[in-house]
């Protein structure tokens, strides 16, 4: 039964891409990404991947959306008309295709237990885990500990596309000074009932929501990555709300900059850490006297880096975005 | 067990309803009143397969979803304010 569920939902998820490419629109198609998102997030959940449902939720329904209108407003309405010739192009996709098509057949079946992405160390992961670690939720043990190398890396990839995405956007044009007038402040939705009284409503509920997936994240869906981004949602609800100016004054620049290089310091830290306690990098069991122990300080500190780094790097990229406006 | 099924594929019809006033539109508040229709009825899929594995402490998933879904629609909010803003004020430019 679950099956056909998922099926049906990749259909749709497909109807939704194509419709996508096609839009001309581009607020229509922001408006579809949207679509495409939520789609995702529920093919995810019925495959039972809870923890990427959660990252899918917590970026693409909230922060994905506010960056790309952010980027709307900086652009034309319409999709530009290009004359190609996409013969070569066509061709290409469709030999990939079938290319693809052709080695699903060899592909073992869903959720088959021979499969060999099932035998190398996946058992050894779920084995060990209890003994090693002793938390109930395996995702984020291999996350956080026999994987802490690649989560790292993770963290280094999104400081540094923080960034990229800071330095472009700092980036004026020199021709266009003389056209550029004063930026009319943005005074936010405050004038709106509504929107200021479910928001304010809201917004404590947000970030304690944020906290409860940071600190939960060991025994149920949700990490790091999930907080700093529900996180972000909340502060950059606050800023849609009162205003950039306002916003700004809560969390300045500055924090914003340390939150970005502290996360990834303080995850960094851990590992050096480790290593002046005669572990290997990363290896969190020498950090208290009971390797258990250790192992769980060491996820709960790492997590921590994790979280605030997203968080600091979407509020950057966010106000980044919203301060170009106009201009 | 059947009803948790067939309250989904109730959900699952909704959803491409609300898909296909998304695709047709034809006006820019259909699709924003599509977009929003069609993340309720997430939060309900997620809440309902979550009970049809046995498994409620998924509906961490659904709360996420429902807490953030809202904004996203204010920034649409927002954005038409600010590009209406935008418009007054190009209109005023002409004038003068």
């Amino acid at each position: 039964m679950i099956i056909i569920f998922a099926v049906f939902l990749l259909t749709l998820l497909v109807i939704t891409a194509i419709a996508i490419v096609r839009a001309e629109n581009l607020f229509v198609a922001v408006m579809l990404m949207a679509i495409f998102s939520l789609l995702m997030a529920a093919n995810f959940f019925i495959l039972d991947a809870a923890d990427v449902a959660l990252t899918e939720a917590a970026i693409g329904a909230g922060v994905t959306t506010v960056i790309f209108l952010g980027a709307l407003s900086l652009t034309a309405e319409n999709e530009k008309k290009v004359e190609l010739s996409r013969g070569v192009a066509m061709s290409i996709v469709t030999a990939t295709t079938l290319l693809l098509i052709y080695a699903t057949f060899e592909k073992p079946k869903l959720g088959d237990p021979e499969a060999p992405v099932h035998q190398h160390v996946a058992p050894w992961y779920l084995s060990e885990t209890p003994k090693l670690i002793d938390i109930p939720n395996v995702v984020t043990a291999v996350l956080g500990s026999f994987r802490a190398y690649d989560t790292l890396g993770e963290v280094f990839v999104v400081f540094t596309a923080c960034i990229g995405v800071l330095f472009l956007l700092s980036a004026k044009n020199p021709a266009d000074k003389q056209s550029r007038r004063t930026p009319p402040e943005s005074i936010g939705l405050r004038h709106h009932l509504i929107p200021k009284v479910v928001g304010r409503l809201l917004f404590p509920f947000i970030v304690l929501f944020g906290l409860y997936v940071q600190f939960h994240g060991e025994y149920g869906p949700g990490g790091g990555f999930q907080a700093g981004a529900i996180i972000a949602t909340g502060i950059i609800l606050f800023a849609l709300l009162e205003g950039e100016k306002t916003a700004l004054a809560a969390v300045p620049h500055s924090v914003m900059m340390a939150m970005v290089a502290g996360g990834a310091l303080l995850y960094t830290m851990v590992g050096v850490v480790t290593m002046f306690m005669g572990g290997n990098f990363l290896d969190y069991s020498v950090l208290s006297s009971n390797p258990v122990f250790g192992q769980q300080m060491g996820i709960i500190l790492i997590e921590a880096g994790v979280g605030i780094t997203v968080c600091g790097a979407l509020l950057a990229i966010f106000h980044a975005f919203a301060a170009r406006e106009n201009y | 067990m059947s009803m948790y099924v067939i309250v989904s594929i109730a959900i699952l019809v909704t959803m491409t309803l609300a898909l296909a006033r998304a695709l047709k539109g034809p006006s820019v508040y259909d699709r924003v009143l599509a977009v929003n229709m069609f993340g309720t009825k997430t939060v309900l899929l997620l809440a309902v397969v979550a009970f049809f594995y046995g498994r409620p402490d998924f509906l961490d998933l659904a709360l996420a979803y429902a807490l953030i879904n809202f904004v996203g629609i204010l920034a649409v909010l927002e954005f038409f304010q600010s590009q209406r803003n935008d418009d007054e004020e190009q209109a005023k430019e002409q004038e003068e």
